[in-house]
């Protein structure tokens, strides 16, 4: 009851200096705003990845050509892996499951007057268990169809809807051309893909999926691939690291490279992407945390100003509410609950400042998802009334130690 | 006799000034009884205001003792000083001292808050009753005239049902006709058996009460009844100040 009454005499003298208050706690305002906007990018981040991770099945395993940035140039062998290098793999790791060869790249898909760009995969029978994509209509690239270089293609399902609208695209004959390619080639559609959005980064629905075999021989003239997913029996870090080492020596054999000369490849299961997100975001998280950190400070600093300024505009007011009865703890009590009050309030302003802010980087860079959590919230409020009981105690402490003879008479 | 409300020995009031140490008031003894009308005059700076401050529990004296209400005040913490102020004391002051943007009634249950007593809506609006203002109970003292305001105040001091009123130049502020009207509501609750203690240079108000304390200096210099012969002495020694009587009392409220 007697809280009650302290917080409605606190309201009362806010309102009464509605401007003052605002602009005493804009630095409350911003910061809290920073934090709920910080943390709503990097929940939605963290939630992102973390589904499209395991979308993509944690016991993966990417090999590549090691290719590495030097003065800016990108140095070392492009074309290190072949497609015997994966179909050797599969044969003799016994750590590793299945194994897909890939290569990745973009292209202009053409149906009859209708263009399009897509991602183009070139992928083998084995892509729809490793990425847990399925075909919906019509079926997938066979093995025969890896193994015959066949002309057959697989839409991804918003390539579909560009190219064909609501009419069906099976059997239908697209052409497909691009930057590095040998000439346009026709590709017959002989399935469509299920919808599923961002795997890992990629819109699936925006690929147009081929035969490696097709896609390297008949695209793009390659003898090599870009790419080797390989999945471990288990996603236990034992099996991860025992195929690891099994395809690396593999690889070294095949490849003839000498101990101490450097690999003509990389190898990285997925987990430890997922640790150098986790890294990232824990490195953002601090940066953006400090931001947020040092304008809650500059936010305190004002509300400590203000209640200076509002113990020494009350200086009176205190005197008689001494002579009427008040202990030094009550006037005390009263000033800390009202510094609380306008930083809980510019805490919510924050809030709602924030999660507007997070909403419109959403839209504007539609790369980030954001999520506003109620324990971020609830985390940004408790840190704002913090910071306006610290900020408050100095005046508070200064009004409660006037002199009452002194403040009745001040004038 | 009964025990006396107010009993000071010896009190005194040093303040440092710089490097000169102000003798505000210098070893006053004084006892007030319950029910009492005194009034307490002197010029500024005589140290009236300092001895309302030590009498009021605001302050603590320098040397010397005092019994309120057979409690020690002089050596009392802040903390007891507080509850005394909130519990036994209403004030009265010349600028009113209501609390801005704040309704009457609610300036009024100042004392009742820091008390944390319940039922403080009611209890305000009787003491509103007993100034006759619970028809402007909602205003605020912005809205109010001089008059009003100071019988807010007056009910602000009287909500607890203190012991003893203390009332600093209570009609300073107003016209005449106001201050008769202020002056009404005092001897009002003094009939009813509330302790006003009048701290005033004017000679007018000072008469009004049954006793007067003349000080100057720091030094209790007269302290009598208030009969006719004195309103006479008064009315042709002139109006803003008291005669004097020589020589000056030591120790004038033997009791």
């Amino acid at each position: 009851m007697f809280f009650f009454r302290v917080c409605l005499m606190a309201l009362r003298s806010l309102w009464i200096h509605p401007l003052r208050s605002v602009l005493a706690t804009l630095g409350v305002i911003i910061g809290v705003g920073a934090v709920v906007a910080a943390m709503a990018i990097l929940e939605g981040m963290s939630a992102r990845f973390a589904s499209g991770f395991e979308s993509m099945g944690s016991n993966k395993l990417f090999v590549t050509p090691n290719v590495r940035r030097r003065n800016n140039r990108l140095v070392g062998n492009f074309d290190s892996l072949k497609l015997d290098d994966a179909t050797a793999i599969a044969r003799s790791c016994n750590a590793v499951d299945t194994v897909m060869p890939q290569i990745n790249s973009s292209v202009l898909i053409k149906f009859l007057s209708k263009n399009t760009t897509a991602s183009l995969l070139g992928a083998t029978q084995d892509y729809q268990k490793i990425n847990s994509h399925f075909v919906k209509e019509g079926k997938f690239i066979s093995r025969a169809n890896v193994q015959s270089k066949a002309s057959v293609a697989v839409l991804g399902a918003k390539i579909k809807r560009e190219l064909f609208g609501g009419r069906p695209a099976l059997d239908a004959k697209i052409k497909i051309s691009g930057a590095g390619t040998l000439g346009t080639r026709t590709f017959t559609v002989i399935g469509v893909m299920e919808e599923k959005g961002n795997v890992a980064f990629t819109d699936v629905d925006r690929q147009v999926i081929v035969p490696v075999t097709t896609a390297m021989d008949r695209l793009y003239g390659l003898d090599s691939i870009q790419a080797i997913v390989a999945e471990a029996v288990s996603p236990s870090d034992a099996d991860i690291e025992a195929a690891k080492t099994q395809i690396k020596r593999l690889l070294r054999r095949r490849h003839k490279i000498r101990a101490g000369q450097q690999d003509d490849f990389q190898v990285q299961a997925q987990k430890e992407f997922v640790k150098q997100f986790s890294q990232f975001t824990k490195i953002l998280g601090i940066v953006l945390g400090s931001i947020a950190g040092i304008s809650l400070v500059v936010g305190g600093i004002g509300i400590m100003n203000i209640m200076l300024v509002a113990v020494t505009e009350r200086t009176r007011e205190i005197g008689v509410r001494m002579a009427m009865g008040a202990q030094r703890s009550d006037v005390m009590n009263q000033f800390l609950i009202e510094a609380s009050i306008v930083s809980f309030l510019g805490g919510a302003l924050g809030v709602l400042m924030g999660w507007g802010l997070a909403n419109i980087i959403e839209r504007l860079t539609r790369v980030f998802e954001t999520l506003t959590t109620g324990w971020s919230i609830a985390m940004a409020l408790g840190m704002a009334t913090l910071v306006g009981i610290v900020s408050g105690i100095y005046p508070a402490w200064k009004a409660s130690r006037l002199d009452p003879v002194e403040a009745l008479r001040y004038e | 006799m009964n025990r006396p409300l107010i009993q000071l020995s010896h009190l005194t009031k040093h303040y440092l000034m710089g490097t000169t140490v102000v003798r505000a008031l210098d070893g006053v003894s004084l006892s007030i009884q319950e029910g009492e009308i005194v009034s307490i005059t002197g010029q500024s700076g005589s140290g009236k205001s300092t001895l309302m401050h030590l009498l009021g529990c605001l302050d603590r004296p320098t040397q010397g003792e005092y019994w309120l209400d057979g409690e020690l005040v002089s050596s009392m913490s802040d903390r007891q000083l507080a509850i005394t102020r909130n519990q036994k004391i209403g004030f009265v002051f010349q600028t009113f001292n209501l609390i801005q943007r704040t309704s009457a009634r609610d300036n009024v249950a100042v004392p009742l808050f820091y008390a944390r007593k319940r039922g403080v809506r009611r209890a305000a609006m009787q003491a509103l009753e007993r100034v006759g203002l619970t028809h402007r109970a909602s205003h605020t003292p912005a809205e109010l005239s001089g008059g009003e305001r100071q019988r807010v105040a007056i009910a602000r001091a009287i909500v607890n049902e203190p012991k003893i009123l203390f009332a600093d130049e209570p009609t300073g502020n107003l016209d005449s006709r106001t201050g008769t009207q202020i002056m009404d509501i005092f001897h009002e609750l003094h009939r009813s058996g509330v302790t006003v203690v009048l701290v005033t240079h004017e000679t007018d108000v000072a008469l009004q009460a049954k006793r007067i304390i003349r000080i100057r200096d720091g030094r209790i210099v007269d302290d009598r009844r208030v009969d006719d012969g004195l309103r006479e002495e008064m009315a042709t020694g002139g109006r803003s100040s008291l005669p004097e009587r020589s020589p000056p009392l030591a120790r004038p409220a033997e009791v």
